[in-house]
Order: C-alpha cells, then structure tokens, then sequence
C-alpha cells in the first residue's frame, strides 16, 4: 500500500475537525469588539466542554497548516506536478493561500492583546506598497497600499468593521472557497489518473496480495468507437491499468485510520495544552514584542529590514515562483520517485546545507552589523527597500538554481535546489522570529535577557 | 490492510477515552461542584448549579458566588467547605453592585485561580484582604480628609468626650452599662457620606440640661468651641472606610500633590496619580521586587526606593516607616476611577466632578501637609534631598520676620523664576483663600509675624574724597583707573 496519501488525508481530517469544532463555538462566540472578548471567557469558563473544544479548534488549526507545506513538499518531491498535473499543482497553491488566510483570520477573534496587535501588523503589512510609492513620490497619485488596508479593515483601524470582516471571511467565504477548491483538488486526481507513479510501478509492487481482487477480471471483447473529449483517438472500454484495486476496503480503511488517528492526535494535544487568551484588547497598549501566528513569523523577521519586500515582494515572488514550476519544468525522467531526477538524494541533501548556511550567515550579518540603513544613514530610501536580507537571499538562492541548471543540464534539478532552500529559509527565518527575537524585535539569546520596562 | 485496521481501532479506543475523560472532567469535577456539593444549609443540601450576579449596567457578570454561595443574594449562611462561610455585612448590596466592583479579580471565571485573577493576562488581581477599604475609591471620592497629625488628635477628641458611651463608631461603642440604658445614640459610622446634623450640639446640650435620666444627665458634658470644631471635622471623615481615610490623611500629610496630581489638582512635576490603583501587574519590572508579583508590593517597595523600581525617577526615598508605607499603597491602590454610569455615582464623586469640592480639608495645616510638606518639611523646617537643590526653611523666624504676607502671598501665587518653585494659583493648583490659610499656618509654624522697618528712609550724602579711595582700592582694577573701562565694562 501507498502511503503518500497520508499527509493529504491528515489535512482533509483537520479541515474537517475545524470544521465541526468551529460550528459549535460558532454557538457562543459574538463578533463584537465589546463582547468578543467575554464570550471567549465564557466558552472556557462556562460552555459544558467549552475550552476544550476550543483547544482541539486550535491545535487542528496549526497543524492544518503545518500539513499543507508536508504535503506540498511531498508533491514537489515526487515530481507529481508534471503533466497531467500542472492544474491540480495550482489547486494546490490555491488552497495553500487559503489555509494560510483562514488561519490569519481566526487570529483576531478572541479581540485579545495577541489578537489586535497581531492583526495591527498584519494590516501595516498589507499597506507597505506605500514604502515605495513613497520612495518613488506618487503616492498621491496611486497609493495601493492604503486600498488594500481599507479593503482589509474596513476602516483606518483595527475595530469592529475589521472583527466583523475576519468573522466573516473565517466562518463563511474561505471555508465555502476551501471546500468548493477541495472538491476540484480531489476530482483532478482521478481525473488526471490518480497518484503519479514511477514507470516501473508494477514491476516493484509484484504480485497482489492474497485476497485481493482486482477491479478487471477479463480482457475486452471487443472496442468501441465514442465521441469523447479526452485526448487520442480512441478512448479504452473495459481496461483499466493494472493492479487497480478497489477502493471499498483498502482505501477506505486507510483514509478512516489516518481520520481517527488525527482526531487521537487533536484530543491529546488539546488536553496537554490551552489555546492561549491574553488580556483584554488595549489600542494604549501595544504588545512589545507583537507576534503574528507562528507560520507568518518569518516573514514579520523579513519584515523588519523592508515592509514592502519581506511583506509583499518576496511572497509574491515565492508564490510566482511555486505557480510556474509545472510549466518550467518539462522533463520526463523521475516523475513518481521521491527526489527523482538528475542529482538526486544527493542534490537534495546539499542543497540543505547551502539552504541553511545562507539565511543564518545574512541573519548573522544583520544581527551583529546592521544594515545599510545603520552603514550609510543618508541612503535613498529606494536603495533601503530594495537592498535587504529578504532580497539578498531571494538572489543568492535564484543564482544558486542557476548554477545547479547549469551543471546538471536538468530544470528539475534546479528547481529540487530552489525548493529546498526555499524551505530551509522559511525555518530558520521563522525559528529566528518565534524563539530569538524580543521587545522592539531585538535579537535576545533568551527571553530573559529582555530589557525590564 | 490490516495495519491499517489496527491503527484505525487503537486511535478510536484512545480518541474516545480522552474524550470520555475531558468532558467529565469538565462537566462534573469542578471545583465549584465539588464545593456545592458539600454544602449544607439548615441540614439539607443545595442545588448545585452554576451561580452568578449580573449587572449589566456596570458590565459585570461575577460567577464568585457559584463557590462563595452563602455570599449570593438570597442565600445563607452554610456549612462545609471553607468557602462558603456568610460575607461580612457590608452596605453595598452584591445583587446591585456584584463582586468585582470591590474585590477586582476575573468574574468571568469559574476555577480559583482564575477567578481569583492571579494568573497571566489578567490586569485585575484580587485585592489583597488588607486593602479591602482601597476598593472604594473605585467609586468614591473621600473628601474633607485633614492632614494625619490634625486627623489625629481629632479622634482623641472624639474617644476623650465619651462620644462612644452611647454612639458606636466602625463596630466600637454603645454597650450596656450597668446602670442600664446604652445605644441611645444612632451608629456614626458612616455619617460623614450619609449626613448628619450640624445643629447636634446645641441639641444634645438641650437634652442634657432637661435630662432625668443618668444617661443624659452623667455622660454628657459641654464642649469648648475649638474643641466642637474638631470633633465636626472628624465626623465628617467617617465614611465607613476608617483605614482608607487615614492612608489619605498620611497622604495629605507627605505633601504628594506637590509633584503628583490626583483628580486634575496638584503639580505636574511626577506623573499623574489619578489612575496608579489599577495598573496591570504584567507591565511593571519586578526585578527588584522582593515576595510576590504583585501590585502592592510593588507600590510599597517603590515608596522604600523609588529610583530601584523606576530607572531615572526623581522621586526621593522618603524614609517612611512600614506602618507608614502600608498606608500610602493602600491610598494609591484605591485611586481607582471605573466608568460608571451616573446614577450609580456616589454623592461625594458628584461633587468632585461636578462641583470641584475639594477633597483635602480646608485648615491651612492640611493644605500645606498635602502640598508643600514635601520640600519645605513637615515642621517648614527645609529638606535636603541627595542630588537635587536644597529647599528652603520657610518656617524660620528670621525669614518669616522679614517677609511681608504680601511677599509670601505673591510667592506662592506666582512661583520663583530659576527655581523649582511653582505657580500654585490656577486652576489646578491652590484658590486664593486656600493661600490666604497657608500664609497663616506659615506664621504658626514660626511663631513670628513680620516685622516692618521702623526706620524711616533716608537719604545718604556721598563723600567724594572717600568714594574715590574706595574706587580706587577695589574697583578700578576692572573698570580702570578712570573707569575708563579696561577688564570689564566702562562706567563714565
């Protein structure tokens, strides 16, 4: 058996688990900034089951997310974005943003410190454009950046238009889009013939086990001639690929297994620990340090060098990059095998440690020296937006996919290369943001080395 | 397949006993249940469910009584757990006011600790029991509070003519005597809120002169007109809070206004105190703080050493006694303002906000207590604090004899110009009458009046001979032999 589907199953089964438990607080929790915060306490004080309820709705939250990026990964992997596949690569994108999205969106319910002052950062984040326009003088003229903060908010502040559109957007628009994209996702597997799979499937997986019954037991008698949309002339009646199995019991069991033993994985961890609520929304009172959710950190690490390119440029640049992949990408060989492709295992494993060594040493560089802004502090504005961290290592890991398309005559290798760094800098920047930055987002070897107020 | 089988049934077993396990736990093992379950009123148990006082008014939804049953509305004293013990009689009633409203703490919670609020993310710990009376400032406004020292000898005037023989005061006086009679007089507990009768005197002598009966006849006895001054300002002061009022007095004693501002009146030098009783324990440095995380330690040990706790504070160690520091935090604490809605203001916070009482008394002992005890001393006798300017001893005699009321009136109005000595008159400072009063007790302090110059003045006739050996011994080194000019400046 397959497990490659494991990781898809464990995001369907946490959608599913958010989906129920957040139809129930649905029940008490009130979207108004003067009450938002009371029916919060009364689900964990009150509500029979309440907190943890609430707790499973948040752990299955995070590790939503955390298993969408396993499984994009595994995709890109096994090179499973190939023709005919380039579509359902994009679905998957899709529904990547979305999660993201959803899981922003539920942040700034509870009307909390957290809550605010993350969702503050957030909307600052949404108008950087205006750093540019800025630097380039036609913010008068056109001004993106206050547009997609109003659309945003609905205001010029985090407030009670800001709370009713997240409550909205949460509970009704992205889980309708996360569902109808779903649906599409799961049809174009069978539409595009299921799990990729190596040339040399049948040879490897050898004979059925016992008991098994294939879906096929002749061949056809006779062929059919149909008006079809499907590609070639004619279209095969009667024959299936081999080994084909069906899906009642050895799928189902396998999707019902995976359902349960997240459900055991939501309920521990829900036990083990609470979903935080911090004071009271104060706007007198800004959170020093202010964090965003856990996923977004590294990019509030790029952030904090150039609003406009950690905030917007370079996930732009990434999610442009992850969409083109199917379409860069033409080559045949090692579709269906983990790391297929000229390089290999070997390639991955490199890549790892350039992928690591970059964004540490730009950090460390950053950290211990500053930046252009501390060496040359009359620098053009412009020159500080667009010399950064985020973009220097954007740089340094396009050249270095160069370099491996070059040497191995092979795209796919230098995309193995990208998508690997890509990855690596995502941790360390996000293990950079959770772990070591502190008040005024200073670097701190320790929460206790924080400066007392 | 079967793998998957197995996973599939031991995920199933353990997902459901978690579950089982979590909603027992919080269904039917809390705390409050279990407490409920112990409880025994008049030898029969109680419904256990959940209690709570809502006032939606005030914005408070407490669920305290739901462990403190006997303290909800209606309910009575009962037996078993030690929670349920009978709340003190109190002249708020819970079903009008909630609990929060006095004790601060989470009434949104339903487990102790959370309830009681001494967890993470919650800005409004419990008071602690020895700050009670720090929980009325939440609403109240004590006024025509003296300075400690005048407070003082108030109350001895108070329990030296007897009044407790027939009056009771904060749970004192009024017993029976052997004699019979006792309570004949109503509790004066809280007569300085409530009112009271400025005719009392002439009243009580009336009786006491067409009195029969031993009460009348033998426990009271005239008062002397200063002393019946006295004795009204203390009544005025009884507003229930007997604690509270004297944390004020020490307060209207150590001159804080004259750098604080409480309430819009005082200086500007310090930060504004209005609101210092509810600050979230989470935003202050405990680093130097001793025993627990708590507000009022910290208050205390900043009165111990202010610029310990605060880096750069110009706030010098006052060198209190513990007594002394106890009684500032407990005042500092109740500076507490929670918007509430108007009919629930009390008379005395009405006549701040709306009528700009004071809240000091109007004696010029208490007003130079509340604002310039802390510069010019207790007694006017000076201080000297470590690294700022020596302040001067306006009480001296010498200086007191030689300064006119208008100069000292006009110094006080206006301020000195180079000197840390402020404008007081305005509208956050002293009225004029309110100078006029400090003026006085200026003169009391040094026991002088001032002495105008009896000699007339008269005119000198100039000696040139001896003018121009005294230029010419000590000026002209400067302004030149002809004062011609030279070092300094020209002089023809």
């Amino acid at each position: 058996m397959d497990y490659n589907n494991g990781l898809r199953y464990c995001y369907n089964s946490r959608f599913l688990i958010t989906l129920v438990t957040g139809v129930l607080l649905m029940f008490y929790y009130k979207p108004y900034p003067d009450v938002a915060y009371q029916s919060i306490k009364d689900i964990h004080f009150v509500v029979p089951t309440g907190q943890f309820i609430r707790n499973i709705h948040r752990w299955a939250a995070n590790i939503m997310v955390l298993t969408v990026i396993l499984h994009m990964a595994r995709a890109f992997y096994t090179a499973s974005y190939r023709a005919p596949r380039e579509f359902n690569w994009l679905m998957g994108i899709a529904l990547l943003a979305i999660t993201l999205g959803l899981s922003f969106t539920g942040y700034l319910l509870p009307w909390d410190q957290l809550a605010y002052w993350a969702i503050t950062i957030g909307a600052n984040i949404a108008q950087s454009p205006r750093e540019l326009t800025d630097a380039l003088n036609i913010t008068q003229y056109f001004d993106p950046g206050g547009l997609i903060r109003l659309l945003l908010l609905g205001s010029d502040t985090v407030g009670p238009e800001a709370l009713i559109r997240f409550y909205l957007l949460h509970v009704m628009i992205l889980p309708l889009m996360l569902g109808m994209l779903m649906g599409v996702h799961f049809w174009r597997i069978r539409k595009d013939g299921g799990l990729a799979r190596p040339v040399d499937a049948e040879s490897r997986l050898g004979q059925l086990p016992t008991k098994t019954y294939p879906v096929f037991t002749q061949a056809p008698a006779k062929t059919y001639q149909l008006a079809t949309i499907v590609k070639g002339r004619t279209a095969a009646v009667g024959r299936g690929p081999e080994t084909t199995v069906p899906s009642m019991p050895h799928l189902f069991y396998a999707e019902i297994a995976v359902l349960m033993f997240t459900v055991f994985l939501c309920v521990a961890l829900a036990l083990i620990s609470d979903a935080p609520l911090k004071e009271l929304a104060n706007p007198a009172v800004p959170e020093n340090p202010a964090k965003a959710p856990w996923y977004f950190l590294g990019l509030q690490e790029l952030v904090s060098f150039s609003a406009f390119m950690g905030g917007i440029g370079v996930p732009t640049i990434v999610m442009i990059g992850l969409g083109l992949i199917p379409f860069l990408d033409r080559e045949k060989t090692g579709t269906g095998e983990w790391f297929g492709g000229p390089g290999g295992w070997l390639l991955v494993k490199w890549s790892t440690v350039f992928g690591l060594a970059a964004p540490i040493l730009i950090e460390t560089i950053a950290i211990r020296f500053g930046w252009i802004r501390e060496w040359f502090p009359s620098a053009p504005q412009i020159i500080v937006t667009l010399i950064n961290p985020a973009t220097i290592l954007t740089l340094i890991y396009a050249l270095y996919s160069v370099y491996l398309v070059k040497r191995y005559n092979s795209t796919r290798a230098g995309a193995l290369g990208l998508f690997t760094c890509f990855l690596c800098g995502f941790l360390v920047l996000t293990i950079i943001g959770t772990y070591f930055r502190g008040p005024n987002w200073v670097f701190y070897w320790s929460p206790a080395d924080w400066p007392k107020h | 397949m079967d793998k998957n089988k197995h996973l599939l049934l031991w995920s199933s077993i353990a997902a459901l006993i978690m579950l089982v396990f979590a909603a027992s736990k919080e269904n039917f093992w809390k705390d409050w249940q279990q407490i409920q379950k112990s409880a025994h009123a008049d030898g029969q148990t109680i419904d256990v469910r959940l209690r709570q006082i809502v006032v939606p008014e005030l914005k408070i939804t407490d669920r305290c009584v739901s462990c403190h049953v006997s303290m909800a509305p209606g309910e009575q004293a009962m037996t078993g757990h030690g929670a349920l013990v009978a709340h003190k009689n109190v002249v708020h009633d819970p079903t009008v006011f909630g609990c929060t409203i006095c004790h601060s703490g989470q009434g949104l919670a339903t487990t102790k600790e959370d309830a009681h609020g001494t967890v993470h993310f919650w800005p409004e710990p419990m008071l602690p029991k020895q700050f009670s009376y720090a929980a009325c400032g939440t609403c109240h406004t004590p006024l025509a509070i003296p300075s400690r020292e005048i407070l003082n000898t108030n109350k001895t005037l108070f329990e030296r003519y007897d009044c407790l023989a027939c009056h009771r005061l904060d749970g004192r006086g009024g017993t029976i005597r052997p004699d019979g009679g006792g309570m004949e007089g109503p509790d004066l507990s809280r007569v300085g809120i409530k009112g009271y009768d400025f005719g009392w005197y002439e009243k009580h002598a009336q009786k006491h002169q067409q009195a029969e009966t031993p009460a009348w006849k033998n426990s009271f006895g005239l008062i002397n007109e200063n002393d019946l001054s006295g004795i009204n300002s203390f009544l005025a002061t009884r507003i229930g809070a007997p604690k509270l009022v004297e944390a004020k007095a020490l307060f209207n004693s150590l001159g804080c206004l004259g750098c604080h501002k409480v309430s819009g009146v005082g200086s500007d030098s310090g930060p504004d105190l209005s609101l210092s009783g509810y600050r979230d324990p989470g935003q202050l440095d405990f680093s130097n703080v001793s025993g627990s995380r708590t507000l009022s330690n910290w208050l205390a040990e900043h009165f111990r050493s202010p610029v310990a706790l605060v880096a750069g504070s110009q706030m010098p160690a006052m060198g209190l006694t513990e007594d002394e520091i106890e009684l500032l935090t407990m005042y500092v604490l109740s500076l507490r303002r929670r918007e509430v809605p108007s009919n629930f203001f009390p008379r005395d916070h009405s006549k701040v906000v709306q009528f700009g009482e004071r809240e000091f008394a109007k004696d010029g002992a208490t007003i130079y207590g509340t604002f310039c005890a802390s510069c010019h001393g207790q007694k006017g006798e000076g201080m000297r604090y470590a690294g700022t300017q020596a302040f001067p001893a306006i009480a001296n005699p010498d200086f007191l004899a030689a300064a006119s009321d208008e100069f000292l009136t006009t110094s006080i109005s206006k301020g000195r110009a180079g000197r840390r000595m402020p404008a007081w008159e305005g509208a956050s400072g002293l009225k004029p009458s309110e100078i006029k009063a400090v003026v006085e007790h200026l003169r009391k302090l040094g026991a002088t009046n001032f002495i105008a110059e009896a000699t007339a003045p008269r005119w000198a006739n100039g000696d040139v001979k001896l003018g121009a050996k005294l230029y010419k011994a000590s000026c002209s080194g400067c302004h030149g032999a002809d004062g011609q000019g030279g070092e300094m400046a020209s002089i023809k």
